[in-house]
């Protein structure tokens, strides 16, 4: 694509309303992306546009007067936008560009281009899987996410997910401990990011070879209607997508939704009953039991997507009742905590240990470790100092890669 | 005929010597006062004509002139009305007294008693400067006002008392009491009517804190170095409870600290004292409390809480809930360990050298970091703990959040350690501070000052520096570090800050405002 319609794209996208249907309309008519920009700066522009944009089938389908006007505004606009999208260091990636993810490419409506900042090789890996969930976990919800994460990025898959916090921050943060790549879909621009929490969180999965990638231009403030689009694309761009706790509507459900319809797996966390958290994971494998799968542990996801080297299936002799009790040599299995922690101090490797076994609290720190006030509270300095753990409301949790650590003793 | 005696009144903290002139003339009966009287003095008249009237003495019909001198220091409250009445008697030649300057302090009642004021003791004080040598007091402050050397304290119980004083040669009544030695209050349990009107409250024992190891920790280092602290924490996680066992926490005051804190709570009202104020102030404001009542004012420039809890602890629970004047004028006096009120009559300094211990919720519902129970939108709590302006939080050392315990942590879990114990080791860290620091605490010396007493060896300045860097600290909050690790270093009785101190002093500092970002190892 030439570098002028590349621009003229990234101008037409910051058109609020502008959806890919429109758009590929009025491609339709106009030619090319340039020629809609050449119109929206000639005389009489929105008219015309609202003619260019009308379909076949009847006026209806044509774009309303106020996007228009939106549009021929952005084409004055231009410079503007473009020194906006060089400014945040966003590259325009379009589908006729090799790093283009295919995957996209096959799902409805794509989008006729990516914002991208950092490099989106690791989308064309063969194994891409998509981990979501609620913006609110439960502190074990969050874990899971992070070992789920960690466990796929050994096994070289790439995660994708959606930058928000909760289930989506802690998947990524998770892969970003592995150093290595994993995209985030923002549903907003470049310059809105949201939330403004994982500014640093983004910058990091940059940093490691990933991407924070974006259908909508730099300026376009995300909204209710954006985050659902934007999940289309988190399942789109994967091969599976997993549900790690959603509550009863979530937008999680959402893509998982997508998922199904995109023809792509679906795996999702199963829950307590009663555990708001989970509401929404239990009703979807409830309401989908044909189509969506249960996640009933790390090994049986990953022999699940095929992601296994080496799995020892039961032999013949083995009873019905058996068949939970799948043997799995798990190649990627997560250390424990004190071999992540070797050659650091024996207070650090205690502490360390006992936060994935799950204590929260300084006392329940000092009562599982039997060690003393004062070394427990320096050994979670060390710990944090190496972003092994991480305090949250007067709670302590294991944090990077400390959490994925497998909390089975070896 | 005219009378002069002498009287004070209260500017601020300070006392000052009044004279007090009586005029009774022949003419149109009448009461007037002059001399920059605020009301409760030119109430007076009333309160003067029934003391005399209701102690078997004639008020005068005459024309009555009171002037109060020097006419420009504004007067306020009730001292003079002893020196009014008895001018009154003298000028219409009721009795003659005998030759010598002599001083009266007392409000008069109706009936004739003479109560006591507050601000007794610097009153006192202000006459022994000017070098009176005899002073009339009301009975029930005869012990207040002797604790002041150099003068002779006359305690008279009504109007006609202080007549016999000042007529006679030998003072009726038992001799006033014996000086209070300057001893520990504990040797002599103090009445009860000490403190106001109701006793204080016993403060409850740190063994009755069950788990919360962090913050009690936290509570006994801040204490040691006098850090201004602040807990955060859901309700009910015992950060009250934690603050109402500061006062058996904190070490008496030294005999210089001593006579500060007793001239304070002689003047906010807390008398009759029996003897100096041992026990360091704990004041607790509601959040509610107004501008004036926190930080000083009105009329007469009456000491705030903050003043009342000079050398002792300021304790602002629902700190959040302050109001924003309130919060922000805490910055001067925080920084200087003074405050200075301006008001139309003239402007005061008063000492406000107070620890600020501090706590709030994390977030308006309280159970911001629960999940099932917070029920604010998103980011409410993070702006919630954002009320409390930068200036602020900089002021403050010690941060530590409280979660909620589970119930098995309350009912097993070690024996909590008790107050005096505890209490002995906060002594022996300030005891180790004064020596080296000439009678301040870590949390008040300065920053240089602290680099020289810290004893930094090269490997631990780096790793300062390494702490410093990994936890993206500003230079204030570097220096933040090292301050609270000088003190956790005193309470080991360790010369030098080594890493162990400076590890133990990270765990104090703020709370990310931000989630951080787990990142590679």
């Amino acid at each position: 694509m030439p570098a002028s319609d590349r621009d003229a794209l990234a101008v037409l996208l910051s058109v609020q309303g502008l959806g890919p249907l429109t758009l590929a309309r009025l491609v339709g008519r106009l030619g090319t992306p340039s020629a809609i920009l050449a119109l929206a700066g000639a005389a009489n522009a929105a008219d015309r546009l609202v003619d260019a944009s009308r379909s076949d089938a009847g006026s209806w389908h044509a774009m309303p007067s106020n996007v228009a006007d939106a549009l021929v505004e952005a084409a004055g606009d231009a410079p503007q936008i473009l020194a906006e999208v060089r400014r945040m260091g966003v590259r325009v990636v379009t589908p006729t560009d090799p790093d283009y993810p295919r995957r996209l490419l096959g799902i409805e409506l794509p989008p006729p281009a990516l914002f991208v900042r950092g490099s989106l090789a690791a989308l064309s890996s063969p194994h891409v899987v998509a981990v979501v969930g609620t913006r609110r976990p439960s502190p074990p919800g969050r874990r899971i996410a992070s070992r789920i994460a960690a466990a796929l990025t050994k096994a070289g898959a790439t995660v994708v997910s959606g930058l928000a916090i909760g289930i989506d921050g802690a998947a990524h943060a998770a892969v970003v401990a592995e150093q290595a790549a994993t995209v985030a879909f923002i549903g907003g621009g470049h310059a809105r990011l949201f939330p403004r929490a994982h500014d640093r969180l983004a910058d990091a999965i940059v940093a490691a070879g990933g991407a924070v990638a974006s259908e909508y231009a730099p300026r376009v403030e995300p909204s209710r209607g954006t985050f659902p689009q934007r999940n289309r694309l988190i399942s789109g761009s994967a091969d599976a997508v997993v549900v790690v706790e959603a509550g009863a509507r979530s937008g999680a459900l959402v893509t998982a939704s997508w998922a199904l319809e995109q023809g792509r797996d679906c795996f999702v966390v199963p829950g307590p009953i009663d555990a708001p958290t989970s509401a929404g994971c239990n009703g979807f494998l409830r309401d989908w039991h044909d189509l969506a799968r249960i996640v009933s542990g790390i090994p049986q996801l990953l022999d699940d997507l095929g992601l296994l080297a080496e799995v020892a299936l039961p032999g013949p002799g083995h009873h019905r009742g058996d068949a939970t009790s799948v043997e799995i040599k798990s190649t990627v299995k997560p250390p424990t905590a004190r071999a992540m922690l070797s050659g650091r101090s024996e207070a650090e490797q205690a502490v360390a240990e006992a936060l994935v076994h799950g204590a929260v609290t300084v006392d329940e720190l000092v009562a599982v470790t039997r060690r003393s006030l004062g070394e427990v509270l320096r050994a979670l300095t060390r710990l944090e100092a190496i972003g092994l753990a991480r305090a949250s409301h007067g709670r302590y949790e294991p944090a990077g890669s400390l959490a994925s650590a497998d909390p089975v003793a070896a | 005929m005219l009378a002069t005696l002498l009287s004070a009144t209260l500017i601020a903290l300070d006392g000052r010597v009044i004279r007090v002139e009586v005029d009774v003339a022949p003419g149109l009966p009448g009461f007037t006062i002059v001399g920059l009287a605020d009301a409760s003095i030119r109430e007076a008249r009333e309160r003067v004509r029934g003391a005399l009237r209701n102690s078997g003495f004639v008020h005068p019909p005459r024309r009555i002139t009171v002037n109060l001198a020097p006419a420009d220091v504004p007067k306020t409250g009730s001292a003079a009305d002893l020196a009014i009445a008895v001018g009154i008697l003298i000028g219409s030649e009721q009795f003659t007294a005998r030759a010598g300057r002599a001083a009266l302090i007392g409000e008069v009642s109706l009936g004739g008693e003479i109560r006591t004021v507050p601000g007794l003791l610097p009153m006192v004080a202000a006459l022994a400067r000017r070098g009176v040598r005899r002073v009339i007091v009301p009975a029930e402050g005869a012990d207040e006002a002797s604790l002041i050397d150099g003068l002779e304290i006359v305690p008279a119980a009504t109007v006609a008392d202080a007549v016999d004083a000042l007529r006679s040669r030998r003072h009726p009544g038992p001799t006033p009491p014996a000086r209070v030695e300057l001893a520990p209050m504990s040797s002599a349990p103090a009445p009860a009517a000490q403190i106001g009107l109701a006793p204080p409250l016993q403060p409850p024992d740190l063994a009755d804190v069950r788990g919360q190891l962090e913050a009690r920790r936290a509570l006994e280092v801040a204490l040691a170095g006098g850090h201004g602290m602040l807990m955060i924490g859901p309700p009910g996680t015992g950060k009250t409870m934690l603050a109402r066992t500061i006062p058996a926490l904190l070490p008496p005051l030294s005999d210089a600290e001593s006579l500060a804190a007793t001239i304070v709570a002689s003047v906010s009202g807390e008398g009759p004292l029996h003897e100096l104020v041992r026990t360091p102030p704990f004041r607790a404001p509601h959040h509610t409390s107004s501008y004036a009542a926190i930080v000083g004012g009105g009329p007469s420039l009456s000491p705030g809480e903050i003043t009342r809890a000079d050398h002792g602890v300021l304790f602002l629970d629902e700190l959040a809930e302050f109001s924003r004047d309130v919060l922000e004028a805490l910055r001067q006096p925080l920084e200087d360990g003074r405050v200075t009120i301006v008001r139309a009559s003239g402007a005061a300094t008063l000492p406000a050298r107070f620890q600020l211990i501090a706590a709030t919720n994390p977030c308006p519902c309280g159970h911001a970091g629960d999940e099932n129970r917070c029920t604010c939108a998103q980011g409410v709590p993070e702006r919630y703990v954002g009320r409390i302006s930068g200036p602020l939080r900089d002021r403050i050392d010690v941060w530590v959040t409280l979660a909620r315990m589970k119930a098995a942590a309350m009912v097993s879990g070690p024996e909590p350690e008790s107050s005096a114990v505890v209490a002995a080791r906060i002594a022996a860290a300030r005891a180790r501070q004064h020596a080296r620091l000439g009678g301040r605490v870590n949390a008040r010396i300065s920053g240089r000052a602290l680099r020289a007493v810290a004893g930094l060896r090269a490997t631990t300045s780096s790793h300062l520096a390494e702490l410093a860097d990994t936890e993206q600290l500003s230079g204030r909050g570097t220096e933040r570090l090292l301050r609270v690790a000088r003190t956790v270093a005193d309470l080991e009785d360790a010369g030098d800050v080594g890493l162990a101190h400076l590890e133990e002093a990270a765990r104090w500092r703020p709370p990310a405002t931000r989630p951080p970002v787990a990142l590679a190892v």
